[in-house]
């Protein structure tokens, strides 16, 4: 999927270029000689067969009065992922679809791309729906005991009224003992009955969309996972709270801050996020946060806008007890080590992780980091791509992938130098953590959680110590996932891919 | 007389199935859990047994292995009677070792034939 995006990236932005320098009334030539560059080089660039970047988008930003985000095709690069996902679902095999004509669709029409995802992602959501539900049929102990029950009151019934009806000899004692089995059993049956009507009920109401969650990713992405409001929110917060320096105060200071502020006594044994978590929720929770997902177009539904709330609640926390300019600071100095960080701020592993993800303030950036959490089962639960990067939204990635092979040394970082079809690498570095779990008896619950950087990036960081970063270094060949990678002979294949290389 | 076990739960069942069984000719004795049955298959061996699989303590499919695995028990013929007709159900009896299997609800008329023919009386 990487592969693909790199090269159609420039046919996303010469459109965009061409349309806004029409729009404005200049022409090719006038736009040209204001920029410093050869008309002929600015139509290859409008014409989408140059690649351009940094200084001299920059400059076609400014002089086209516009952001840089809007000319550099995040949007559309997620458009295109998207499509790309699209292009390579099973059922669509024998159209064929050629995977270079994606970005013409985003590029071109990306109201009817959008249409697409739309559909395929509700489609993909009811596919999940009835297998869930099938599953619960098959599986469900109320149902397998309710139909066992059935056939044992129904074989009772007919047993008894067939000696009532066939056997002529019957003494009036034996007649009025299997009409009473016939009448008792009945009436088990009926209830039997009722109780699997008032489960179906149940069952129907329970299935639940599964959509609301990509709903988030997608608000997240939107805004690179980066709220500048919410950064402001939490410093609010830390002076209300009174929490002048970073250090082990803070517990406490949360602690008195509830208590004074609202009433609050926070359970014992509460962590310095889940107090904070408690703060901002009590806190931001009608003005910041609700301000946020009322903004937020990609929200079209309840469950969506709670899981988000949920989900920004957490930023404040985060940023409350790791502000933005000391994490900073801290992550330079550290070279972005999460396990230095997250001592340094007295939270998690995976709470430092997120951290990291959110440094994206214009200006005073971090190493912009891709995360990506996984269960047990391989199934994707967070998920933070980069514009470069796509990562699984539906199904899983590469087995080759860190963040599948932290699962086979829980605790132990694994780092690894990877390299896409297209030539893209990056570094990535994945931890297995248990999750807080059950009591003992229960099974473990371990979740792999993977940080992602360009290669490029991969010497600000520690994890790229004693790795050979250059290009021409040795990497470990992966791809998006099997089903769209073009290394047709991996030996780790497991799928065939859905368009011939 | 030949006899009959039936390792069935529910009383009910068990009621209906002795009556039809032993206006047959039959002589009935019955089990309402799995390790009853074992115990009365031991001390009085019948010459047939009718087998329900969801048995409480010592299910129908331990029950049935136990038999076809003990020389003593292993040639009494064993019809199954379960409300558990999947195919994978019957399937796995069958591997254990099985004579006659007959899914619930069932006729009764069709029981007393295939205790009769299992019991070599026809």
């Amino acid at each position: 999927m990487n592969q693909g995006i790199r090269t159609n990236y420039a046919t996303l932005v010469g459109p965009k270029i061409r349309d806004q320098r029409r729009a404005l009334g200049m022409t090719q030539v006038g736009l040209s000689e204001t920029l410093g560059i050869s008309a002929s080089y600015l139509n290859l660039i409008e014409a989408g067969r140059r690649n351009i970047g940094g200084g001299l988008l920059k400059r076609i930003a400014d002089t086209l009065g516009l952001a840089v985000e809007e000319l550099d095709g995040a949007a559309e690069r997620r458009l295109l992922a998207d499509l790309t996902e699209l292009a390579a679902e099973p059922m669509l095999t024998a159209l064929r679809l050629d995977v270079a004509t994606t970005a013409d669709i985003a590029g071109h029409y990306p109201g009817w791309a959008r249409a697409l995802i739309a559909l395929h992602r509700a489609w993909l959501d009811r596919g999940r729906a009835v297998n869930a539900l099938s599953d619960r049929l098959r599986h469900d102990p109320f149902l397998a005991d309710a139909v066992h029950q059935l056939l044992t009151r129904v074989a009772a019934i007919k047993s008894a009224a067939e000696i009532v009806e066939k056997v002529e000899d019957l003494s009036p004692a034996q007649e009025r003992r299997f009409a009473a089995i016939v009448g008792g059993e009945s009436r088990r049956l009926a209830d039997l009955a009722q109780a699997l009507a008032s489960f179906f009920e149940r069952a129907h109401t329970a299935v639940r969309s599964l959509t609301p969650v990509g709903e988030v990713d997608d608000f997240l992405a939107d805004h690179a996972h980066h709220f500048p409001g919410l950064e402001n929110a939490a410093s609010a917060l830390r002076e209300k709270a009174r929490i002048a320096v970073d250090g082990d105060g803070i517990e406490s200071l949360l602690i008195a801050y509830l208590q004074r502020a609202h009433g609050l006594e926070p359970p014992a044994g509460a962590t310095r996020f889940e107090l904070a978590r408690r703060a901002a929720e009590c806190a931001c929770g009608d003005d910041a946060l609700d301000v946020e997902i009322q903004r937020a177009t990609a929200l079209t539904n309840d469950a969506a806008r709670r899981r988000a709330r949920h989900a920004l609640s957490a930023y404040v926390a985060a940023a409350v007890v790791m502000p933005y300019d000391p994490f900073l600071a801290a992550a330079r100095r550290l070279r972005f080590d999460a396990d230095a960080l997250a001592s340094t701020f007295g939270v998690s592993f995976e709470q430092a992780c997120h951290r990291l993800v959110t440094l994206r303030r214009a200006g005073a950036q971090g190493v912009p980091f891709a995360l990506m959490r996984v269960d047990a089962s391989g199934y994707t639960t967070r998920r933070a791509p980069l514009p470069n990067l796509a990562l699984p939204r539906h199904g899983s990635a590469c087995p080759l992938w860190a963040v599948y092979l932290a699962l086979q040394s829980p605790g132990a970082i694994v780092r690894q130098v990877v390299e896409f079809p297209g030539g893209e690498r990056f570094l990535f570095v994945a931890r297995a953590v248990d999750e807080p779990g059950p009591a003992f008896p229960m099974p473990r619950r371990v979740v792999s959680l993977m940080l992602g950087c360009d290669a490029l990036y991969a010497d600000q960081t520690v994890y790229g110590d004693g790795l050979s970063l250059g290009s021409a270094a040795p990497a470990t060949p992966v791809g998006p996932n099997c089903r769209v990678c073009t290394r047709i002979d991996c030996a780790y294949r497991q799928e065939d891919p859905v368009i011939d290389a | 007389m030949t006899k009959v076990l039936i390792a069935e739960d529910d009383a009910n069942i068990v009621e209906s199935l002795s009556f039809v069984l032993g206006r047959a000719g039959f002589e009935v004795s019955c089990a309402l859990d799995g390790d009853e049955t074992l115990r009365k298959l031991h001390n009085d061996r019948p010459d047939v047994m009718v087998l329900d699989l969801m048995l409480p303590k010592r299910n129908g499919f331990e029950v049935l292995k136990a038999v076809k695995s003990d020389p003593a028990l292993r040639d009494l013929p064993v019809m199954v009677l379960t409300a558990k007709g999947q195919p994978q159900d019957r399937r796995l009896v069958e591997q254990i070792g099985v004579e006659g299997f007959m899914t619930k609800p069932f006729s009764n008329t069709d029981v007393v034939e295939a205790v009769r023919r299992l019991a070599g009386v026809v």
